[in-house]
């Protein structure tokens, strides 16, 4: 009978839309991308991007893992299990020399957040009487523009090595301690001192403000993968642009990342993360497109980095930086 | 409405300081609960410290020894001594025996690997670095079913190369179950709550859940925009004890807040209580209402109460109000309200009475006394009727007799007077006058001027000479004359033809004489006592001659006497004067300008006298 016939048409014309969309989905190429800490409102672009379906729209299909304390984000990229990370411009840098055959797809920060602070009440407000004195310092990196900093000027401090918290620092088991503006210096407000209780020396005002979080790949995978991570970049900038229009929803998603993950999270600390990263993502009037890496600032790294090591670069800007906008 | 607001002022302070008292007590209750476990178990680790210090312990006694500190003490879910990197060259860079429990078992291990490096982590560095014990922050345990944990660690030092070098860290591991429980159980009011954090101000219990380990007291002041909750809580982690009026709102609690926060000395943490105002008040509020309530009922109660009663006490009031309207009415025999009580309303009641009575009486008395009096008025108008009627009182009297004209006037001061003046003809030729003043006023005068006027007419019928008229007059008048009336008395007899006049003066006020010419001359005083008082007194005569046109102005004591209100006599003075203005006048006019010059001396004083005025005119 016809009617019948019509039924069996239609169910395979919708079998056949399932399966192709499945096979089609199943076909968009994959990425994996690992920031380098735990899930918080300084990677909010990436969640928006696929909260949002931008990677999807873009046309590849990303996944979001993260290191810990016991996976560091190199390792996942060494060993594959990540094809692009975030890292401070400098720690890639560092790598590269060190012999790790990465690439820089894309410059997400174009500033420094880098900071010391000390308590007002233990009396130093000046860098100068920072010399003689015990820093915090990470102990997992992130330590080339401080160490810079303090050897430009010739002083000696003790680095003491800081895990990941602030309370070394609230209990004045050090005098002072490397922060970033967007994550560990709210931290020490949201502990009960007032911004006027601090003093403040933050790398950018003493002349070391070198961009920060970077995309990351090895060379192999940007050969192979270069238009998933151009559609990655892309995409990625997509969504940092919509977070930016929508506050408080990305605070949400952030939010609910991190309750996924069972991390501490309020909304007051990832909105000032998000609000002060959305700060550094702007280029101003550097010059450069938002994501570009402008080579003065691979430069200046290159200074702050022999300063440190004495060691000169084996490779150039061009060998460093491979934009994906070409 | 003053004692209410006393009442309300004192209880409502009363329950503020009974919860302050109250928030105090909880708060070091509950601190205490919470300090009796952590101070105990605070003990172990610095006295396992010293046993390091004093090198009581070997190494291979370690582990046995952790597992004996748990096995003695429940609260403790694991413990370690964690030894500075390399402390034991042979055992390489981490050698920290671990302890910890499993169910019913105890495990042990040894911390430390390439990820797991506790040098840096804050329960080691921190007691390194400062120098001193340390309460961790909670934290979760992941290996351990995501228990809220804290870690309390004591630095140890031994002796290296003579000098005392920090060597380590030793551990234990407590559960915070047990405070979530205390804390829980906590209850103030309806909606009251306590709630614990952290050095950091973390929030370690609270009953919204999702604060826990996620906010912090600032946290939550900044998402709620509440700076006065900030700083409390920087009170509050410095370790301050206060109970204060909270300077922040809630979400969950509408209205007024009053918060309690005490540290707890061994941690640093610190307890806060939240006591919502309207439910600390609540009871009070209720109260006031029923008082409220109560308050009107009884005042209305009270009001209607005290209206019954003025109302009973004061009706008879109105009755005798009634009484006095009826008895002002003339009805003397009304019936007073009885009083039954005793007090004033009786006494009230005995003075009404007894005026009711006097009154009746007093107008009884009064009637009779008025009856009587109007008898004598009509009958003393009767009697100047008959005076009056005595006296001649027809103006001319003698259309006849063209030679002589006469105008009298009499006014007594009362009904009836002593004053008289007569006229007549005897033989028909000869006109008799006289005028007299008897003593005294009233009926005893008028009945004397009376019997004198009735006697001179009947003498005059035989005699016309006036001495004898006057003598006999005077016989009569003194026989019988207890009362020793006297009457002043001038009678005079003009013979119409020749105009000679013959008078006799019995110590009567000169008359005057006015001439045709206009002179005016009063007449001599005369020598002779008025007549009544001596029977035997002989009265002598005058005469003296008038012309055509003489007048003659005859008048009594009462003109030239008359008072004014200063008691100023019109005097002879004024006689004369008036009397020398009119002397053209006619009688009628000459004694009608006179009582006008009377009457404005006088200007309205009372008449004490009798005034009596005759003018004659002799025109033969």
């Amino acid at each position: 009978m016809k009617s019948s016939n019509q039924f069996i048409l239609k169910s395979g014309i919708v079998i056949f839309i399932l399966f192709s969309s499945l096979l089609s989905q199943a076909q968009l190429p994959k990425l994996v991308f690992a920031p380098q800490w735990l899930p918080q409102a300084q990677f909010a672009g990436y969640y928006v991007a696929q909260e949002k379906g931008f990677y999807k729209e873009a046309g590849i299909d990303v996944e979001i893992i993260h290191p810990s304390a016991n996976k560091q984000v190199t390792s996942l990229l060494a060993s594959g299990k990540a094809d692009v990370i975030s890292l401070f411009l400098v720690t890639g840098m560092t790598l590269k020399n060190q012999g790790m055959d990465i690439v820089n797809v894309g410059q997400i920060s174009q500033h420094s957040a880098i900071l010391f602070v000390t308590k007002k009440s233990r009396g130093l407000s000046q860098l100068s009487q920072l010399n003689g004195k015990k820093i915090g310092i990470w102990k997992s990196g992130f330590d080339e523009v401080p160490k810079a900093m303090i050897a430009e000027k010739g002083y000696k401090v003790e680095w003491i090595p800081i895990l990941s918290t602030v309370n070394l620092f609230m209990k004045d088991g050090i005098d002072a301690m490397t922060v970033m503006l967007y994550n560990e210096y709210d931290q020490i407000i949201n502990c009960g001192l007032n911004e006027n209780e601090l003093n403040t020396f933050q790398a950018a005002k003493y002349g070391f403000d070198v961009p920060e979080d970077g995309l990351y790949c090895l060379k192999s995978t940007y050969a192979n993968k270069k238009p998933e991570l151009k559609k990655f970049l892309q995409a990625t900038l997509k969504g940092w642009t919509y977070a930016a229009n929508n506050k408080d929803y990305t605070i949400d998603v952030v939010l609910k990342r991190m309750q996924q993950a069972h991390v501490p999270a309020n909304k007051v600390h990832q909105e000032w993360m998000l609000n002060k990263v959305l700060e550094l993502i702007r280029p101003g009037n550097k010059g450069v497109k938002m994501g570009d890496l402008k080579e003065t600032d691979f430069l200046k790294a290159v200074d702050i980095l022999y300063s440190r090591n004495k060691v000169k670069p084996k490779y150039t800007f061009t060998d460093f930086y491979q934009p994906l906008s070409k | 409405m003053v004692t209410f607001s006393i009442y309300y002022y004192f209880t409502r302070s009363t329950i503020q300081e009974t919860t302050k008292e109250n928030a105090v007590l909880i708060a070091n209750n509950t601190v205490n609960r919470i300090e009796l476990v952590l101070s105990t178990e605070e003990r172990i680790p610095e006295i396992v410290a010293k046993m390091l210090e004093s090198s009581f312990l070997d190494r291979d006694s370690l582990i046995p020894f952790l597992k004996s500190i748990l096995k003695n003490n429940k609260n403790i879910c694991g413990s370690s001594i964690s030894y500075e990197p390399y402390y034991f060259p042979d055992k390489g860079m981490f050698y920290a025996p671990y302890v910890y429990r499993q169910g019913n078992l105890i495990r042990s291990t040894m911390l430390g690997n390439e990820n797991y490096e506790y040098a840096f982590m804050d329960w080691y560095q921190i007691p390194k670095m400062t120098k001193t014990t340390y309460w961790s922050e909670p934290y979760f345990d992941e290996g351990g079913g995501n228990m809220l944990m804290t870690t309390y660690s004591v630095p140890f030092y031994t002796y290296k190369k003579g000098q005392r070098t920090f060597s380590g860290v030793v551990t234990i591991d407590i559960s915070l179950e047990w405070l979530t429980k205390i804390m829980s159980t906590v209850k103030i009011f309806k909606t009251g709550y306590a709630f614990l954090i952290s050095q950091n101000g973390t929030i370690i219990t609270h009953p919204n859940k999702n604060y826990v380990m996620n906010q912090s007291i600032f946290t939550i002041a900044k998402e709620n925009n509440q700076p006065g909750m900030r700083e409390i809580g920087r009170q509050m982690v410095k370790g301050k004890s206060n109970f204060a009026s909270a300077d922040f709102k809630s979400k969950w609690h509408p209205g007024k807040l009053w918060i309690n926060y005490k540290g707890l000395p061994s941690s640093h943490w610190s307890i806060g209580v939240i006591y919502p105002e309207k439910e600390m008040f609540a009871s009070l509020r209720q109260i006031n209402i029923i008082l409220i309530c109560l308050i009107i009922v009884g005042l209305f109660l009270l009001s209607l109460f005290t209206v019954k009663i003025i109302q009973k006490l004061t009706s008879p009031l109105k009755h005798f109000a009634e009484s006095a309207r009826l008895i002002a009415a003339g009805d003397f025999n009304v019936q007073l309200p009885e009083i039954k009580t005793q007090d004033e309303m009786k006494e009230l009641y005995n003075s009404f009475s007894y005026m009711q009575k006097e009154l009746a009486e007093y107008i009884v008395s009064l009637k009779d006394t008025t009856a009587a009096k109007e008898k004598i008025e009509s009958e003393l108008r009767i009697a100047s009727e008959i005076q009056m009627a005595m006296i001649p009182h027809i103006f001319p009297p003698f259309p006849d007799l063209p030679q002589v004209d006469v105008f009298a006037v009499l006014k007594s001061a009362k009904e009836v007077g002593g004053d008289l003046y007569d006229f007549f003809v005897i033989d028909g030729n000869k006109f008799c006058f006289a005028i007299g003043d008897v003593s005294g006023k009233g009926v005893p005068a008028s009945l004397f001027m009376a019997v004198t006027r009735t006697l001179v007419r009947s003498i005059s019928d035989k005699e016309t000479s006036p001495s004898v008229i006057v003598s006999t007059l005077n016989k009569s008048l003194s026989s019988n004359n207890e009362s020793s009336m006297f009457v002043t008395f001038f009678l005079g007899v003009l013979d119409l033809t020749t105009g000679e006049l013959r008078y006799s003066n019995a110590g009567h006020n000169p008359p005057v004489v006015i001439r045709e010419n206009g002179a005016v001359v009063m007449f001599d005083k005369t020598k002779y006592i008025p007549v009544g008082l001596f029977e035997d007194f002989e009265y002598g005569e005058l005469s003296l001659q008038l012309e055509h046109g003489d007048k003659i102005f005859l008048y009594t004591d009462g003109v030239n006497e008359a008072e004014n209100i200063e008691n100023k006599l019109f005097g002879d003075d004024n006689l004369m004067k008036v009397i020398g203005e009119n002397v053209n006048a006619s009688p009628r006019d000459l004694i009608h300008n006179m009582e006008v010059r009377l009457a404005e001396h006088v200007k309205g004083h009372t008449q004490s006298d009798d005034i009596t005025m005759m003018t004659i005119v002799y025109n033969g």
